[in-house]
């Protein structure tokens, strides 16, 4: 699934990837693509400026970390970060209950006799 | 199926071992680099986090591929520099902004209350008529361009979450800058020419040089802006 699918969906993504800690850019595009199941492909490029808009509007932090020999940016949440996020999958659960609604009815009780 | 397996598939053509040529990802990061304009800092950052996401992107595929075939898928992975870049150079455009809206918002402000404490206050007497005429509208210039400058700062931050920064905001942040320069540049000349009638010449003296130095730097940010905000830019993949 390319990213056109997942647009609109991007932030909430990103940030559901780091609730479990900080992660360098390339291990949250890896813990994206894992959680689904290697059905959702993130072009990699399009991540690194999604991530520094979210650095921008507070809701991650960031910091230069020693692995091994290379110097990794790390990203973690904010405390707004998670409320963000939280207000994410709520939007998120009321968006795929009224589709699957819509998609998937179930069968109307007929009228009382 | 993951990415990673599929990168496997029998599709891709042969390898390239290392020596075979320039090294893909030297070759995409300086292109990526040379089309990319904003604060040092912030585009190093970028370029730095580019580079690593392609070296660990080929890192995952070599033992599929070979080096140099991993190396290329990689950068088709990370999208090529006509993709990618307009995302980029938003977010860069975006930081040259913000680096121009916090030297206006912080330099003006401090160095019109210097000169207003210096020339009047500091004197214990009310600037020369000609002076008060000039320093009138001076100081509402830079009122303005202060409370834009504060504005603008709130507006690509914490604010941002809730309004998407306005296209042509960078291009506004710019000519802030500019009409800010030009504000300490006018400032500077005659609210030094009159201190130092009045005879107050060291302090007038420092004062001027740190106006001169704030209009300098202020004019070059500026001026980066304007050159950023020319540019073009992608929307926020979200």
């Amino acid at each position: 699934m390319k990213g056109d699918a997942v647009r609109g969906h991007l932030d909430a993504l990103l940030l559901a990837a780091l609730e479990q800690g900080p992660l360098h850019g390339y291990a949250i595009i890896t813990a994206v693509q894992k959680r689904s199941g290697g059905v959702l492909e993130l072009r990699t490029g399009t991540m690194y400026p999604a991530l520094n808009r979210l650095e921008r509007l507070g809701l991650l932090r960031s910091d230069w970390q020693s692995a091994g020999e290379r110097r990794r940016r790390c990203y973690e949440l904010t405390d707004a970060g998670r409320r963000a996020l939280g207000e994410e999958r709520t939007a998120w659960r009321e968006l795929t209950a009224a589709i699957g609604a819509v998609l998937d009815p179930s069968p109307a009780p007929g009228p009382a006799t | 199926m993951t990415a990673l397996e599929r990168s496997a598939g029998p599709g891709l053509g042969p390898g390239s071992g290392p020596g075979s040529g320039p090294d893909p990802i030297d070759e995409y990061v300086a292109a990526l680099a040379a089309v990319l304009h904003g604060p040092a800092r912030a585009k190093a950052r970028m370029v730095t986090e580019a580079r690593d996401a392609l070296t660990d992107g080929a890192a995952d595929f070599a033992p599929h591929l070979g080096p140099g075939d991993a190396a290329r898928r990689a950068i088709d992975d990370f999208g090529s520099v006509e993709e990618v870049a307009p995302a980029f150079q938003r977010e860069l455009t975006i930081a040259q902004a913000r680096h121009t809206a916090r030297a206006v918002a912080l330099t003006v402000p401090f160095l019109m209350v210097c000169w207003y404490w210096t020339t009047a206050v500091g004197q214990g007497r009310q600037l020369p008529h000609h002076a008060q005429v000039l320093a009138a509208p001076l100081g509402g210039i830079a009122a303005a361009v202060a409370l834009l400058a504060a504005a603008s700062l709130a507006a690509t931050g914490v604010l941002a979450r809730r309004l998407p920064v306005p296209d042509r905001l960078p291009l506004m942040v710019a000519w802030t800058g500019t009409t800010a320069g030009t504000t300490l540049g006018i400032s500077a000349l005659t609210l030094t020419a009159v201190s130092a009638l009045a005879g107050n010449w060291l302090i007038s003296g420092l004062l001027g040089v740190l106006t001169v130095v704030s209009h300098a730097r202020v004019a070059a940010s500026a001026r980066a802006c304007r050159q950023c905000a020319r540019l073009p830019v992608g929307r926020p993949a979200i």
